[in-house]
């Protein structure tokens, strides 16, 4: 029988495959996939098409040295192309490792596809031998790679779970923040909440970028023995309502929540404000509104846990400063006050950083009414309040985007926080 | 129409052994012949759940030298809650309390439970020397469960080889009706999970198995009559009965319309009807009478070293856990004192059944009652399967609230949160390790045989290893996710600790080993096709499909990070952790996306392998020998999981015999490295191959060679011609 050639293979191959890649592309969709997989889940399709049209002709197997001889240029060239491009999408070296070695894997896959047959066994010792060699080789594979990936260290395993139970009667504060961090560790929250650069997924809340700190005890409890009671915002969906466990009432003894309270009370950010939503889809106080119109009761005095701080009363309840020297929040370019030390020159109020505002309303300036509220008042509200103050110049209907989400901080950052004494309680 | 045969009457032999399981059924079931029994008399000093006022003969600190060692209170966690009893000295300081002296002595009844001496002996801990206690239960109950699943998972397909094999006798038909509705409930169980799994079915297992065993059913039941039903007929009747059976049985689905339940029924039953229809007319092929009879010479081997190793593994648990094992038993009195017993009696009654009457039924032309022993066998193998995930669940997953557990009653211990996703994972896992062992029999039969006839015949079983190993694991991740979904749900520390934390690595090897099975099984069917004619024209698409497998098999093994822990401690870099915008890599939906196409592309390749087989003449015989390396390099990579992931999940109750009930305080109580566990599973694996490589060359090779001389003698020593 005469053999078509290619064309005429592919005409009368793809439209067969077209129906296929479209069941396919509905198929990636209905699974909720983003379109890019859809299209390449389709394409792939008619790749397959289009190299089954290629007329059949008899396959040549090659030699060892005529295939690693044509293979291992282009696999050094791809190899490169890997390692580069994962370079330019910011892998680290472990996977940028990890994908080179899975060049090489393909190169031995198509060595071993090519190959000539291998001789028939004449004689006993041939395939013992033969078999021998399988052995060691998967024997090889499989020992080599659990014992080259990381390792832990079985004493320090034997050390944790020696250690005896949490007793907090003779421990002091560091020491119970400490022992807070372990519990908080033991009990793999790490691995839903990061606390700022640490932790290994985005499942729940950043409990550093939201400031948990800033919550009360009772709060932060609430929320560990009866998480679905109050669900973050940006976390309200089916999946994360039921993530988070509800046995650690039961779970964790009472000097042990007692101790995972005091350090989940030290996770603030002096130099930004909250962060709430999810990793991708996040926001700030400033754009929340709900924060805001908490700041708002905050900022006219009417906040019962605020009793004795009314914003307004200097400021004005439209922003109209009642009283001399206040600052006046409608004007976007007002500069930074020059009794303070550590005035920031130059840069209008629409640009200050966060930290100015947080430094400024908790440590007050100095030789006016405008006191250190941070050493008397909750700074939860503190900073509701300055998210309100913000939308006297810029009112949050007007606004065409969000401010952005400040970076996680480092953990260099954060030491430094500690090291300029920017936090008011010793203990943070 | 069944050929008549001289024996009309079972024989003499089967009433016997009939008569035999029936007392032996009669005796076991009757609650007399067991009252009275105490199950801790002869397993241990303690009663784990004493009960107030009851007699305790020491507890734990006495019952267990681990506890004793340690030091530690007697508290088996949960809250204060003590199983174990206060200890003799407590019993006796409150019996003094509470009555006078003369009272005391009038009704001393202590002589009715004083033992002797031996009340006063301490028992000692014993570690094995060299290896420790938990390598000592580790080994024997690892190849325990390779022997296990050996057994338990070969049955399945080998009695539906069976039926392949068989002439269409009407007793074979019969039997066929039966064989058809047990395919079908294993095939819809599986259909089902998956749809429960990728569609969120619910009730979807139900919907899969009623439909497609009732589908089954009534497409064999009618069919059997006469060829009332061509193909497309039967899986229309198998789906549409199906499905009306599935919708009446299953709970809630009569209530309120349920389209999907509904829908997913009436495809799973046409599947069913399918397959009944392809079984009860396909031509018989003598090809899978001799692999299924093949295999079986092998199971009855191995169903001996079952039991062996099933024996050392319980005395090496009773010398090493004596504590613990005494809890376990009395947990679960009637599973291991009648059920268990019961059941593995029975099973190795029918198994020899099955395995020495193959050659008497064949020529006795009763094939159907062979049939019927096979369907029993996986019957009572799969029963025996699902009571032993008991305990096995219960440890991993106890039933809460903890402190009820004395309370329940013992059915409710074992069917625990993670019972029957065990019980699925492990029905088809057995499944694919039984497909890549028969794989590795057609190799060393391969290797071992030299005419032509042979190496054609077992270079065919090798492709049907391959099949039955590759296709059953095609469904074995949707299995593995709906186990390690209820764990997550159970305890989400549990499946963090496997999937984030201390277990994180050991994850990542499964991945890479799922990637090189995967891999490899590809390999075989390219080395494979290049002994048919005309299946060149599939390479090029082939190759490119194999682009794509070492991508998948990538994406699959890329982590979120490199820790060995879930947070960097001593020696690790904290920059072993993929960067935010890029750890979408690693999540499942890329995992998932991953494992479908690594799955999708073997299916493909499959495909191309089937039409290639249909279209083209086929060499048997004529294998490049690397194939028959893939195929025992693919077994190995199998045992090597099975024990990976059954280490895995043992150690995923950490520091735990029972997870947050029984605290395992002994010098072995800690995870191991990586290294460590890959080194000994490797051990493990290869003294497995050395008693496999021994059992069938006994169970086959050995009978073939004396065969073979005895036909040569004969040959010799045949009759001259007189003179």
């Amino acid at each position: 029988m005469e053999q078509k050639s290619f064309l005429q293979n592919l005409m009368a191959t793809v439209p067969k495959f077209l129906p296929v890649a479209a069941v396919v592309w509905l198929i990636v969709k209905w699974f909720g996939l983003p379109v890019t997989i859809c299209w390449g889940m389709a394409g792939i399709v008619i790749v397959y098409a289009i190299l089954l049209s290629i007329p059949s002709k008899k396959f040549e197997e090659q030699s060892f040295v005529k295939n690693v001889g044509f293979k291992t240029p282009v696999v050094l060239v791809i190899g490169a192309g890997v390692w580069f491009g994962a370079e330019y999408f910011g892998f680290p070296i472990w996977w940028k490792i990890e994908f080179l070695a899975a060049t090489f894997v393909a190169l031995l896959f198509f060595l071993t596809l090519d190959l000539k047959p291998m001789q028939p066994e004449k004689k006993a010792a041939n395939w013992v031998i033969r078999l021998l060699a399988t052995y060691a080789l998967a024997s090889g594979i499989f020992i080599g790679i659990t014992d080259q990936l990381p390792q832990f260290d079985p004493g320090v395993e034997i050390a944790k779970l020696e250690k005896p139970p949490l007793k907090l009667s003779a421990a002091a504060g560091p020491e119970v923040i400490a022992a807070g961090r372990q519990v908080f560790q033991d009990n793999k929250c790490f691995n839903c909440h990061k606390v700022f650069w640490e932790g290994n997924s985005d499942r729940g809340p950043n409990l550093g970028s939201k400031q948990i700190g800033l919550y009360s005890d009772d709060y932060i409890k609430e929320q560990i023995l009866d998480p679905r009671a109050n669900q973050s915002p940006g976390f309200e969906d089916k999946k994360s309502k039921k993530a988070m466990p509800t046995y650690y009432g039961d779970d964790l003894s009472k000097d042990e929540i007692t101790a995972l309270v005091a350090y989940l009370r030290t996770l603030r950010d002096p130099t930004h404000m909250p962060v709430e939503g999810k990793f991708g889809a996040q926001w700030t106080w400033w754009d929340d509104k709900d924060a805001i119109a908490e700041g708002k009761v905050v900022f006219e005095g009417l906040e019962p846990v605020t009793e004795g701080l009314n914003c307004s009363v200097c400021h004005g309840k439209e922003g109209i400063p009642l009283m001399q020297g206040a600052l006046d929040f409608r004007k976007e370019d007002n500069m930074d006050t020059d009794k303070m030390p550590d005035h920031l020159a130059g840069v209008p109020m629409k640009d200050w950083p966060d930290s100015l505002w947080y430094k400024r309303v908790t440590r007050g300036i100095d030789g006016t009414p405008m006191g250190p509220w941070g050493m008397i008042f909750p700074h939860l509200y503190l900073w509701k309040a300055e998210a309100y103050a913000r939308t006297f110049h810029d009112p949050l209907d007007k606004r065409t985007e969000k401010r952005p989400v400040p970076p996680v901080p480092t953990k260099e950052e954060i030491e430094k926080w500690q090291a300029d004494e920017l936090f008011l309680d010793p203990l943070l | 129409m069944e050929i008549s045969s001289p024996i009309k009457q079972p024989s003499p032999f089967l009433k016997i052994v009939f008569g035999l399981i029936l007392v032996f059924g009669l005796v076991s079931f009757s609650p007399l012949s067991f009252s009275g029994f105490d199950v801790s008399s002869i397993l241990g000093p303690q009663s784990a759940f004493a009960e107030e006022g009851e007699e305790d003969f020491g507890g734990e600190e006495a019952g267990s030298g681990e506890e004793a060692d340690a030091g530690e209170e007697d508290d088996f966690g949960g809250e204060g809650d003590d199983f174990g009893g206060e200890d003799e000295e407590d019993g006796e300081e409150e019996g003094e309390e509470g009555e006078g002296e003369e009272e005391a002595e009038e009704d001393d009844k202590s002589y009715l439970t004083d033992i002797g001496p031996a009340a006063n002996h301490e028992l000692k801990p014993f570690t094995f020397p060299g290896i420790g206690n938990r390598k000592a239960v580790w080994l024997a109950a690892q190849y325990h469960i390779l022997f296990a699943s050996f057994i338990l998972g070969c049955p399945m397909f080998v009695v539906i080889m069976e039926v392949m094999g068989a002439r269409r006798t009407q007793g074979v038909r019969k039997s066929i009706i039966l064989s058809n509705v047990f395919l079908g409930v294993l095939i819809g169980v599986t259909l089902g999970i998956i749809g429960e799994i990728i569609i969120g079915i619910h009730h979807g297992v139900l919907y899969g198995m009623w439909a497609c065993a009732f589908g089954a059913l009534i497409v064999s039941f009618l069919n059997y009559f006469h060829r009332i039903m061509d193909i497309r007929v039967s899986s229309a009747v198998g789906g549409v009965v199906g499905a009306l059976f599935a919708v009446a049985v299953t709970p809630g689905a009569m209530e309120h319309v349920y389209l999907p339940g509904y829908v997913s029924a009436l495809i799973i039953g046409a599947v069913g009807g399918m397959l009944s229809n392809i079984i009860m007319f396909a031509k018989a092929d003598f090809k899978f009478e001799r692999l299924a009879h093949e295999i079986t010479k092998v199971i009855g081997i191995c169903y001996s070293f079952t039991a062996l190793t099933g024996g050392l593994f319980v005395l090496v648990m009773v010398v090493a856990y004596k504590g613990f094992m005494s809890y376990l038993v009395d947990s679960f009195p009637v599973l291991f004192m009648i059920v268990y017993p019961t059941l593995f009696i029975l099973e190795t009654i029918v198994m020899y059944i099955y395995v020495y009457s193959w050659d008497p039924l064949n020529r006795a032309n009763k094939k159907g009652r062979h049939i019927v022993f096979g369907v029993l066998l996986n019957v009572l193998g799969l029963t025996l399967l699902c009571a032993l995930d008991g305990p096995a669940t219960f440890m991993q997953t106890p039933p809460t609230p903890l402190n009820e557990l004395p309370n329940i009653g013992e059915w409710n211990r074992l069917t625990t949160s993670t019972w029957m996703p065990l019980n699925y994972h492990r029905l088809v896992g057995n499944g694919t390790f039984g497909g890549y062992l028969v794989g590795i029999i057609a190799a060393y039969m391969f290797l071992w045989s030299s005419n032509k006839e042979e190496k054609e015949y077992y270079d065919w079983v090798g492709y049907m290893g391959n099949i039955i190993g590759v296709g059953i694991m095609i469904p074995l991740p949707a299995m593995g996710y709906i186990f390690v979904r209820e764990i997550y749900q159970y305890d989400a520390t549990i499946g963090m600790y496997i999937m984030s934390d201390r277990e994180s690595m050991f994850m990542l090897v499964q991945g890479l080993l799922v990637g090189t099975m995967f891999s490899a099984s590809n390999i075989y069917m390219w080395v494979s096709m290049k002994r048919i004619e005309g299946a060149e024209r599939f390479f090029p698409a082939m190759k490119f499909g194999f682009i794509l497998i070492v991508i998948s098999a990538t994406i699959w093994f890329t982590p979120r990070r490199f820790f060995a822990t879930m947070m960097p401690e001593p020696g690790m870099d904290s920059n072993m952790v993929l960067p935010d915008n890029l750890a979408f890599l690693a999540l499942m939906v890329s995992k998932n996306t991953a494992a479908f196409a690594l799955v999708t592309i073997t299916l493909v390749n499959y495909i191309f392998y089937t039409i290639a087989t249909r279209t083209g003449k086929i060499h048997w015989g004529k294998i490049n020998p690397l194939g028959i390396y893939v195929l025992i390099f693919m077994g190995f990579a199998d045992i090597w999981l099975l024990s990976w992931m059954g280490t895995i999940r043992e150690l995923s109750r950490m520091n735990w015999h029972i997870y947050k009930v029984f605290k395992d305080v002994t010098p072995d109580k800690f995870t191991p490295s990586l290294a460590d566990a890959g080194m000994f599973v490797t051990m493990i694996v290869w003294g497995f191959f050395i008693m496999m490589t021994a059992i069938i060359w006994l169970g086959i090779k050995y009978p073939k060679m004396q065969k073979q001389k005895e036909t040569e003698a004969a040959a010799q020593a045949a009759p001259q011609m007189a003179e």
